[in-house]
């Protein structure tokens, strides 16, 4: 049973009533979806299910969310002018989304250089207290890659178009690609933040052939664990300090008793005296 | 941020010039709009769009200090996190505060910040968090930031929780809210244990 104690304040704080699911749109009957340009040099427009839905996207460029309800998607990539997705340049693909996920579709480079649509799905579970969480995804033109962090592996041989998902301490990571086995730098470092209740995904992309690899990141606000508690105190000298000043309250309060029937009696003595006189 | 806010605009500029295009057949334009297939599109949704190169993340501006001069608080506060058993750690001096730092500071756009201290620790003074429990509403609270940036806040509430009753997910909300919230211990102590039985919770709002 809680007690709020303070006189006259306000009761019931309008704290946030519980958790509150970030600021995402996903639900029991719908998904999120982002979208990553990561084809150097080559706006498109990009049609869903035969609706224009991304106009001029650039590369570089990330969308979303889209909230879309459960299903299958049709998704095609057509030159900026096109009129319609009737000649697209890469598509249509049918994606499958799920409800109560969130997925990232990249339109990049495969390992041979060749446009491609992949599609992934975000881990958004709720991070641990002091944690947040780093996804990693090759979709560059390039082979087999290692990522490292401060300079030491921490992913070894991932290819185009896989993932991998680490749960890291909060902190700045320096983080860099190299190709596998190796360590010098083809891409970065990048200084990239690990926040507590974040998903940072970062993409490599681009062509090696073409000389233009880089880093891609995006962040996702996931849930975040509370501390289980908040121990405030260890020794009981305060409660030792109530129970003694309660104790002289009593004491003392017996003792004004004491004085005030004292008074009264004398009181009462000194009228009966007078009557008496 | 910036360009979040003009990618769609872009978005709307360019559609709207792209409406009157002919039709391709050399045909003089409509003078109002036909659905014909050949009509340049329109996006049917206005979906966010951002760059995605690397870019710092908002840093923290951490407490340093707590000033309530009702009870004459003034101390110092500490960037503190979970210790192992994922409990909120605690600066062992109950002089010394300590700022949740995985969460919210005063100068973030969203969320509690919550700063606590130990009422009391063996081998030291009782703490000056043990008159929170005697703070009047409105109460003036003051929160100095590490660059000497300074927020204002007055008292809400002043609640004692069971230990296993405190709200955390509300106390340590990151969305929502804007509050301050100062923790520690109160109630009986239970010697078996070496713990207080509740917490004291004072909530203060952001003045101007």
């Amino acid at each position: 049973m809680r007690k709020t104690i303070a006189a006259g304040v306000v009761a019931g704080f309008a704290l946030a009533a519980g958790f509150v699911v970030p600021a995402q749109a996903i639900s029991a009957t719908s998904a999120d979806l982002y979208v990553l340009h990561a084809i150097p040099d080559t706006p498109v427009d990009v049609y869903v299910n035969g609706a224009l839905t991304l106009d001029d996207f650039q590369p570089g460029d990330l969308a979303g969310p889209l909230d879309l309800p459960a299903g299958d998607y049709e998704v095609a990539l057509t030159a900026t002018d096109a009129a319609d997705d009737s000649a697209p340049v890469l598509g249509p693909v049918t994606i499958t989304l799920e409800a109560g996920k969130s997925y990232t579709a990249t339109a990049n480079l495969d390992e041979a250089g060749a446009p491609a649509l992949n599609l992934f799905t975000n881990d958004i579970a709720t991070t641990n207290a002091g944690e947040g969480r780093l996804t990693v995804r090759h979709v560059a033109a390039a082979p087999a890659v290692d990522i490292l962090a401060g300079g030491t592996a921490v992913v070894s041989s991932l290819v185009n178009p896989d993932q991998a998902t680490l749960n890291l301490p909060v902190g700045t990571v320096s983080a860099s690609v190299a190709l596998a086995g190796t360590t010098d730098p083809v891409i970065g470092p990048a200084d990239v933040a690990v926040q507590d209740g974040v998903l940072t995904i970062v993409y490599a992309w681009g062509s090696a052939e073409a000389g233009n690899l880089d880093l891609a990141v995006q962040t996702i606000t996931v849930g975040h664990t509370a501390p289980g508690g908040v121990p405030s105190g260890t020794a009981g000298y305060a409660a030792e300090r109530d129970a003694m000043t309660q104790a002289f309250w009593i004491v003392g309060f017996a003792f004004a008793m004491a004085a005030a029937s004292v008074v009264v009696v004398v009181a009462r003595r000194t009228q009966a005296a007078k009557i008496d006189r | 941020m910036i360009r979040r806010l003009i990618a769609p605009l872009v978005l709307i500029l360019a559609l709207s010039a792209c409406a009157p295009v002919p039709a391709p057949s050399g045909a003089g334009a409509p003078s109002t709009p036909s659905p014909t297939p050949t009509a340049a599109p329109t996006a049917v949704a206005d979906v966010p769009i951002v760059g995605s190169a690397p870019e710092p993340a908002r840093a923290s501006l951490p407490p340093v200090r707590v000033q309530v001069d009702a009870v004459g608080v003034d101390m110092e506060v500490v960037p503190v996190g979970v210790e192992s058993g994922g409990f909120m750690e605690l600066p062992p001096n109950p002089a010394i505060a300590g700022w949740y730092r995985f969460g919210p500071d005063p100068w973030s756009p969203d969320g509690n910040t919550v700063i606590a201290a130990h009422i009391d620790a063996p081998d030291y003074p009782i703490g000056p968090f043990a008159t929170l429990r005697d703070l009047p509403a409105e109460a003036e609270i003051t929160i100095t930031g590490a660059d000497g940036s300074t927020a204002a806040y007055r008292v809400v509430s002043v609640t004692y929780y069971p230990k296993q009753e405190l709200p955390t997910e509300a106390l340590f909300a990151r969305e929502g809210t804007r509050a301050l919230v100062l923790i520690t211990c109160g109630g009986e102590f239970d010697e078996t244990t070496g713990h207080y039985d509740d917490n004291v919770v004072v909530v203060a709002e952001p003045r101007a």
